[in-house]
């Protein structure tokens, strides 16, 4: 396995569970040593013991399932985390940026599950870092406070840290990450932006619409790839022309194509494409 | 595989003291936050030393020089104190913390190791001292009991009794895979333990349960506390065999803690 990340960037690592993602973080955070290979992260090897101190007072992370002290209120929390950094980010900033404000001094005890998670991102944040962990920030969030947490990371983006962040949503990754690497096994399956991971801006696109009523398959100026029920499906790598030949043949016989659609594959297709593929074989392909 | 920012110049690092004093300042916190748990580990102590001399303070023991039962409980409880805190109490705080994953969340931070252990030590010395002092002042103003007759020596069986009983408990905590079991654990083995050891009677040091308690630190631990008090010309307030011992428990102990000491869960 192998890739590199640009400060400010926001990088994604996918995969199934027991993939290796969490693994991978762990050895790139310093708390897990590594069998071989090299690693650097802000230039140092975290496996040196070193470095660690280093390393930690410089890079957030936020893992799943990590206990906080549920006797203290997040403010309490905060500052004494913010206590071990030699440059903290400001306690009130911290628990603004996290959308906490109302909870400061609340026990964390009695905050709910998603804004436990926040505050578990906040922990993360206050050291004021320049590399963040994030490990599925947003399971278990509601709606709105996963577009918070998007907006966060975008803001920690744009102001330097870079960010890597594990996720099962697919949504997620699109909005956040300009890097995508898919591990499966262990190993690389696929690596790239989001809108190209495994061909997906060179794959076919699917053109689908209702097919109008007293109108034929037959009829349709381009040969349909398949139909479902009422729905009629167009596999195609010219889209343009297809779209101009088929809107073109509408408009002159003034015939509404209800539902009009068209769609690449979604990330999420690639991605169980991709996975499926390296769990179906013993070996996955490597990168 | 490489996460690549160019390193910020820069060598600033919290100083250690600082560092120490703030995770100090928590875990002092975190104690007193939970009254009854505080109450509870300051209060027994000083409940079973009210509890006996009310009983039969003032019957003497014949066989220790026929000191008074306040005089033989006061010392022992202030024993029991130290061993209370260093030892169960710790024992359980680790546990629950490293099981409920508290210390792996700690490790991502910059607080080292070391720090963290010397806060926990510091914390729980706070709380050991605070009952010494509490069980001292009970004695001397409620039970008449004479303040030790050496004073360097009770300090120092105190530094000694609180550095092993804390390695003993930090030894202990490391081999205890479980937060459920580590609080029935602990306090079967202690009271076991005390009681053999004759922190509520008297032993006779010829008795064959003084034999068999003379091998675990705990007794030990009682007699050292107990020799500063003994107000009879001749007898040393130094209890060099009893502090031997103790810090021969607790030399083993800080090895096995440091070899042993884990911060994530066992579950994971």
């Amino acid at each position: 396995m192998s890739f590199e990340v640009a400060r400010g960037d926001v990088f994604a690592l996918l995969g199934p569970n027991g993939a290796g993602k969490t693994t991978t973080i762990e050895i790139l955070e310093g708390f897990l040593k590594r069998d071989s290979g090299d690693v650097r992260v802000l230039g140092v090897d975290p496996g040196v013991h070193a470095n660690q101190r280093w390393l930690r007072s410089r890079v957030g992370v936020v893992l799943q399932e990590l206990a906080v002290e549920s006797f203290f209120t997040v403010r309490q929390v905060l500052e004494r985390n913010a206590g071990f950094y030699p440059e903290p980010r400001a306690v009130d900033e911290v628990i603004e940026l996290v959308g906490l404000r109302d909870k400061a001094d609340v026990k964390v005890k009695k905050l709910s599950g998603g804004q436990q998670r926040r505050l578990d991102i906040g922990l993360g944040i206050v050291g004021n870092p320049l590399l963040l962990f994030l490990d599925e920030p947003t399971t278990g969030l509601d709606p709105a406070a996963r577009r918070m947490t998007w907006e966060l990371i975008r803001t920690l983006s744009q102001q330097g840290t870079t960010v890597m962040l594990s996720s099962h949503y697919m949504d997620e990754v699109e909005a956040l990450a300009c890097h995508v690497v898919v591990l499966s096994k262990g190993r690389i399956a696929a690596s790239g932006t989001p809108s190209s991971l495994g061909g997906r801006d060179l794959g076919k696109v699917a053109i689908s619409f209702s097919i109008p009523p007293g109108i034929s398959v037959t009829d349709l100026p381009v040969a349909p790839s398949g139909c479902q029920g009422q729905r009629i499906e167009i596999s195609t790598d010219c889209e343009l022309e297809v779209l101009s030949r088929l809107t073109s043949w509408a408009l002159v016989k003034d015939i509404q194509l209800v539902g009009l659609s068209v769609t690449r594959q979604t990330l999420e297709d690639v991605y169980l494409g991709l996975t499926r593929e390296s769990l179906a074989s013993s070996d996955g392909p490597r990168s | 595989m490489s996460v690549i920012t160019p390193p910020r110049k820069d060598h600033t690092r919290t100083s250690d003291l600082r560092l120490v004093l703030h995770q100090v300042r928590y875990e002092q916190k975190a104690f007193w936050i939970n009254k009854v748990g505080a109450l509870f580990t300051i209060g027994f102590s000083v409940l079973f030393l009210v509890m006996l001399g009310a009983t039969n303070g003032k019957q003497t023991i014949s066989y220790l020089g026929n000191i008074t039962n306040d005089d033989y409980y006061v010392p022992g409880f202030i024993a029991y104190g130290i061993m209370s805190a260093c030892f169960s109490m710790l024992t359980v705080n680790i546990v629950v913390r490293r099981e409920t994953g508290l210390l792996k969340r700690l490790r991502l931070t910059p607080l080292p190791t070391w720090a963290l252990l010397v806060s926990i030590f510091i914390s729980t010395a706070i709380v050991a001292v605070a009952q010494v002092v509490v069980l001292l002042l009970i004695g001397r103003f409620g039970y008449a009991v004479p303040f030790p007759r050496e004073w360097l020596a009770f300090l120092f069986v105190i530094v000694v009794g609180i550095a092993s009983f804390t390695a003993m408990g930090m030894a202990i905590s490391s081999v205890i895979p479980n937060q459920e079991t580590a609080g029935p654990v602990t306090s079967v083995a202690f009271f076991v333990l005390l009681f053999l050891s004759g922190l509520w009677f008297p032993l006779q040091a010829s008795s064959g349960l003084a034999k068999f308690s003379n091998f675990f630190p705990v007794r030990h631990l009682l007699l050292a506390v107990r020799a500063p008090f003994e107000q009879q010309p001749g007898v040393s307030p130094w209890a060099w065999h009893d502090l031997g011992i103790v810090v021969a428990w607790g030399i083993v102990a800080a090895v096995v803690a440091m070899r042993r000491f884990r911060w994530s869960p066992h579950r994971n």
